[in-house]
């Protein structure tokens, strides 16, 4: 059975050593900002411009930045040989992954939430009424990121080149997220009627409920030793 | 140390396999090159489909094989099994690169153009990485045991995947034709069908044949390891006594 006690203390002790050295959130913000920058240049939009793309440019920095987050996630863990520790609970494992998708999604959530007002002012959006909408997108999309993502950051941390190896397996598996997110923004922003992008928002949904599923289920495979 | 009872079997079949695929394909060449009409609309192009679709079909059949393989693998833990993964993600990478390309050479004439981002396409395309991914994550790891059970969770994950990454491309855009055959019938013509049908049994009867192969030489290179470690610590330990 999955110890709630477990996932509770996981998620107590990434927020508490987030709190403490406020690294992750803040290496995230500013990578994104960053792109955010790059992006920028590399399109010299105007305004008309930017509304066609800043859904996708608004995911590829949520995507990036994500992955820096969830690569610290466990990373952070070898680190007095915590995540020997952490194989040693004596408990399922399942218990691990859930405390650790929590944190993940949260630092990643809340980086999202930081970052929109930046795209909103910088390529000067109009968001008027559907913003609970894009939020349910966000919640959705960052949901089966941080399902999947925190799999392969358990799995990519005992090998070699774990920086690079993250973001190549786990990109291809987001390409649903990804094409769901942008669509799902690109229709929010636009201010189009929601049954035109609710079927993105379904598949959001069943994309988390199968990889939160899967990716529980294959965490115990990751962690025995 | 015995030979596996199943690399024993598999010596014993291979053979069949490997003729089988050579009749098959000599035939399906033979039938779809010259013994078969140009199609109406697409004139000689068409032919390029007889070896397009069977290497389509051949490496998404290798990918479910590497699911399977790989849940059989995490269930038992045989290593036999997983030197049966690792040879048939290799092969079905292969495979789906040289579906990609004759499908890119297809296109141009017919499409006009050597890659567009069709539902199709994409999700093939996105089923390369997936399987490259799997072969660098396998040369990253060092414990043998480890790197066999990680490839074995990336192949279940990105099997699962598989089919969301094709229906979120194919509401994304769709340009490449309808299947032809289907469970609502054929809907081509019977001179294309059957070198199609001598192509598709062929190149499977080759996938197969080389994944048999492949796997008795992943085998052997394993205890060739596992006996040359032996030795060196025989060595090492008799340099220590003397």
């Amino acid at each position: 059975m999955i110890s709630f006690n477990v996932i509770r203390w996981i998620v107590w002790k990434d927020f508490v050593t987030e709190l403490r050295s406020r690294e992750t959130i803040s290496s995230m913000v500013f990578f994104a900002l960053i792109v955010i920058l790059i992006f920028s240049f590399s399109f010299s939009m105007d305004q008309q411009a930017a509304r066609e793309v800043i859904a996708g440019i608004m995911w590829v920095a949520f995507a990036f930045t994500g992955i820096i987050g969830l690569g610290k996630s466990f990373s952070t863990e070898l680190q007095n040989d915590c995540l020997e520790a952490l194989q040693m609970v004596p408990e399922a494992k399942g218990a691990i992954y859930l405390g650790k998708v929590a944190a993940n999604f949260a630092f990643m959530f809340v980086v999202e939430i930081l970052l929109f007002p930046m795209f909103v002012i910088l390529f000067n959006l109009e968001v008027v009424e559907e913003i609970s909408l894009l939020l349910l997108v966000f919640f959705l999309a960052t949901v089966g990121l941080s399902a999947i993502g925190t799999l392969f950051s358990a799995l990519t941390v005992q090998i070699r080149a774990r920086e690079v190896m993250l973001p190549i397996l786990l990109l291809p598996l987001v390409v649903p997220v990804m094409i769901a997110a942008v669509e799902a923004t690109k229709g929010a922003l636009n201010g189009d009627p929601p049954a035109l992008y609710e079927q993105w928002l379904e598949l959001l949904a069943i994309y988390d409920v199968v990889f939160t599923v899967v990716s529980f289920w294959m965490f115990e495979f990751v962690m025995d030793s | 140390m015995t030979i596996h009872r199943v690399i024993r079997k598999v010596q014993r079949f291979e053979g069949w396999f490997g003729g089988g695929a050579a009749l098959c394909l000599i035939a399906g060449l033979y039938v779809g090159l010259i013994g078969s009409p140009p199609d109406y609309y697409q004139g000689e192009v068409v032919r390029i489909m007889y070896i397009h679709v069977p290497l389509a079909h051949t490496s998404l059949l290798g990918y479910t094989v590497l699911a399977v393989g790989s849940l059989w693998y995490l269930w038992k833990r045989d290593p036999i099994v997983d030197n049966m993964c690792q040879a048939v993600a290799a092969l079905s990478a292969v495979f789906t690169a040289l579906a990609l390309g004759t499908g890119m050479i297809w296109g141009k004439p017919t499409w006009d153009t050597w890659w567009t981002w069709d539902a199709r396409l994409t999700s093939f395309t996105v089923l390369l990485l997936i399987l490259i991914g799997y072969l660098m994550l396998r040369t990253f790891v060092d414990d043998p045991e480890k790197e066999a059970r990680y490839g074995a969770i990336l192949a279940i994950v990105g099997f699962v995947d598989l089919p969301i990454i094709h229906f979120s491309v194919e509401w994304w855009r769709t340009l490449h034709q309808p299947q032809s055959i289907s469970m609502r019938g054929v809907s081509i013509s019977s001179g294309l069908l059957v070198p199609l049908l001598l192509m598709s049994v062929g190149m499977s009867l080759l996938f197969s044949y080389m994944l048999m192969v492949r796997t008795q030489l992943l085998y052997l290179d394993r205890l060739l390891h596992a006996k040359k470690g032996r030795l060196l610590s025989q060595f090492h330990l008799s340099k220590s006594d003397s």
